[in-house]
């Protein structure tokens, strides 16, 4: 479904990428892992278009999307949910939603309707998120936020989607609360590459993973390969 | 001093005082999307009652000449996002800030030549006559312009909140980045900002133009109050270009009346300069920049 090749990609002058590969099978959830600062961040950004590769193949369910404008890949069916989450703050839970969906909807009329039942579906998977559906996002507290970030990805029915930390600086509980949920929609067939600190915890949901360091892969496998592997378990797992 | 005066001139002065508060707006809707303004906005004013002028001598109607005017407008302004703009903004310049200056140089000149340097009335079918309202006399043209501020902006607030394409609208505003990643693409965006913002310059050309005539300089004088008032206002809050407008539209028409006509200009100076020496960094501070 998404399939990385040999992916080169800086900023500026500076490359960080220097020759990524990875795979994402359909209905999997594939973890990448790895310390700050290894590039996973970029690795996204590169896929999603935020940051145009300056080497390599990006193919998305068939077609190479390497070089689109982001809102190009987007539209083709790829979610990225980013890193620090990134809602739009000034505007209402809802209306984050909504633009979620923004390639599948009408512009001027109608589009709340036509977006009824996946809003539906996210307000049941985050039951929260209904009862803050009119309150500006910027005021959601950190955990509700990461929930909005995902229910967002979720409304392009995407794909792929690609989860950068969503873990980030949240309280234990709330982090046990996402990892649920991102179990709950790979058992409802998402295909999800999913970038987490919390190693244990990703490998644990993940069907496969990539351990990246300095801007490649250096070690790949199935989480139980991964959970025997000397340098892994010293570096990620201790 | 006479309260029904001062009542009168500061009504009267507050209804130009939208013009400055719709061109304010104009800047606004550009800063929010991409950070930039056209410099040259007043010489969008300035040819788009120009080319307004020309439909009603071409003998289309009134209110058919307003559509056609604002048009236009977008157009103009759809023609700096690519000339001036764009590059820029895609190499994270801030040459957009002379190329606007320069474009608008051109657009003068070009306006010399096609039109001539002289002032000319712009006909319009609503009465000068004066009015009474709630005590003081009006004209149907000076409420005319309130009329037409209040409505574009209206239309464009409603525009961002009612539909998706407003709320995307609002989206790149806030993130540009997070926003393309919901597949909006940004750069029809900012196109889409430098389009109403040209609609909305065109609009205050064609409220203006039969109250001051037109002429190749009508809007030098116009655009420095506007300028004042979004430095003070802000470039976040439309309500708040309205409010400082209107002040600054009575504060001029009572000055000119109790100290002489030459005075007329001082308002707005000094609150230009008040705001840039309280917020040294002007426009484009963005912390600097108060929301109202
Ligand atoms: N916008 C940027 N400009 C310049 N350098 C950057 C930028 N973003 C990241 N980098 C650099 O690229 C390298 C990889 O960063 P990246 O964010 O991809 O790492 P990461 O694996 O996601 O780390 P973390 O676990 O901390 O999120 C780092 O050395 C970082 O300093
Ligand atoms: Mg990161």
């Amino acid at each position: 479904m998404l399939h990385v090749e040999n992916l080169h990609a800086g900023y500026g002058a500076s490359e960080v990428l220097s020759g990524a590969s990875l795979e994402v099978k359909q209905g999997t959830l594939v973890a990448l892992i790895g310390a700050n600062g290894a590039g996973k961040t970029t690795t996204m950004r590169a896929i999603s278009g935020g940051l145009k590769p300056s080497r390599g193949r990006v193919v998305l369910a068939g077609q190479e999307v390497q070089g689109l404008d982001a809102s190009r890949i987007a539209r083709l069916g790829l979610a990225h949910a980013p890193e620090g989450r990134k809602v739009f703050g000034p505007l209402s839970v809802e209306d984050n939603l909504l633009l979620g969906a923004y390639g599948r909807l009408p512009r001027f009329f109608g589009f709340r309707t036509k977006a009824q039942t996946d809003l539906e579906r996210v307000y049941d998977l985050f039951p929260r998120l209904r009862d803050r559906a009119k309150q500006a996002s910027g005021t959601l507290s950190g955990g509700e936020q990461q929930m909005l970030a995902i229910g967002r990805a979720l409304m392009a029915r995407p794909k792929v989607m690609l989860l950068d930390e969503p873990s980030m600086g949240l309280a234990p509980v709330i982090v046990q609360e996402v990892f649920r949920t991102i179990r709950r929609l790979k058992e409802e067939g998402l295909t999800l590459l999913l970038v987490e600190q919390f190693a244990k915890s990703a490998l644990e949901v993940a069907d496969y993973a990539y351990v990246m360091e300095r801007g490649r892969i250096a070690v790949e496998g199935t989480p139980a390969e991964l959970s025997r592997n000397e340098r892994v378990i010293a570096a990620y797992l201790g | 001093m006479n309260v029904q005066i001062i009542g009168q001139m500061a009504v009267s002065g507050a209804l130009m005082g939208l013009v400055y508060a719709l061109i304010a707006y104009g800047f606004q809707l550009t800063y929010a999307t991409s950070k930039s303004i056209n410099f040259g906005q007043g010489e969008l004013v300035m040819v788009s009652a120009f080319f307004s002028l020309t439909l009603t001598n071409l003998g289309l109607p009134y209110w058919a000449m307003i559509p056609g005017g604002l048009l236009f407008g977008a157009l103009m302004g759809l023609i700096v996002e690519r000339a001036a703009v764009r590059l820029a903004l895609e190499q994270k310049s801030e040459g957009w800030i002379l190329l606007t200056i320069i474009l608008g140089l051109f657009f003068f000149s070009s306006a010399e030549n096609i039109w001539g340097r002289d002032d000319r009335p712009f006909p319009t079918p609503i009465s000068a006559d004066p009015i009474h309202v709630l005590g003081v006399d009006v004209t149907r043209l000076e409420l005319s312009v309130a009329v037409g501020v209040i409505a574009i902006m209206g239309a464009i607030e409603l525009f961002k909140r009612r539909t998706l394409l407003g709320k995307a609208f609002e989206a790149v505003s806030a993130d540009r980045d997070a926003a393309e990643l919901m597949g909006i693409s940004a750069t029809r965006t900012v196109m889409l900002s430098y389009a109403l913002s040209g609609a909305v310059a065109a609009l205050a050309g064609i409220l203006v133009s039969p109250i001051t005539t037109v002429g190749p300089t009508m809007a030098s004088a116009l655009i420095l109050k506007a300028f004042s008032v979004a430095v003070v206002a802000g470039l976040d809050s439309g309500f708040g270009v309205v409010l400082i407008g209107m002040c600054l539209g009575a504060l001029e028409s009572l000055a000119s009346f109790y100290l002489g006509s030459g005075w007329r200009e001082a308002p707005g100076l000094v609150l230009l300069i008040l705001a840039l020496a309280l917020r040294p960094n002007g426009v484009f501070g963005k912390a600097t920049i108060r929301k109202v």
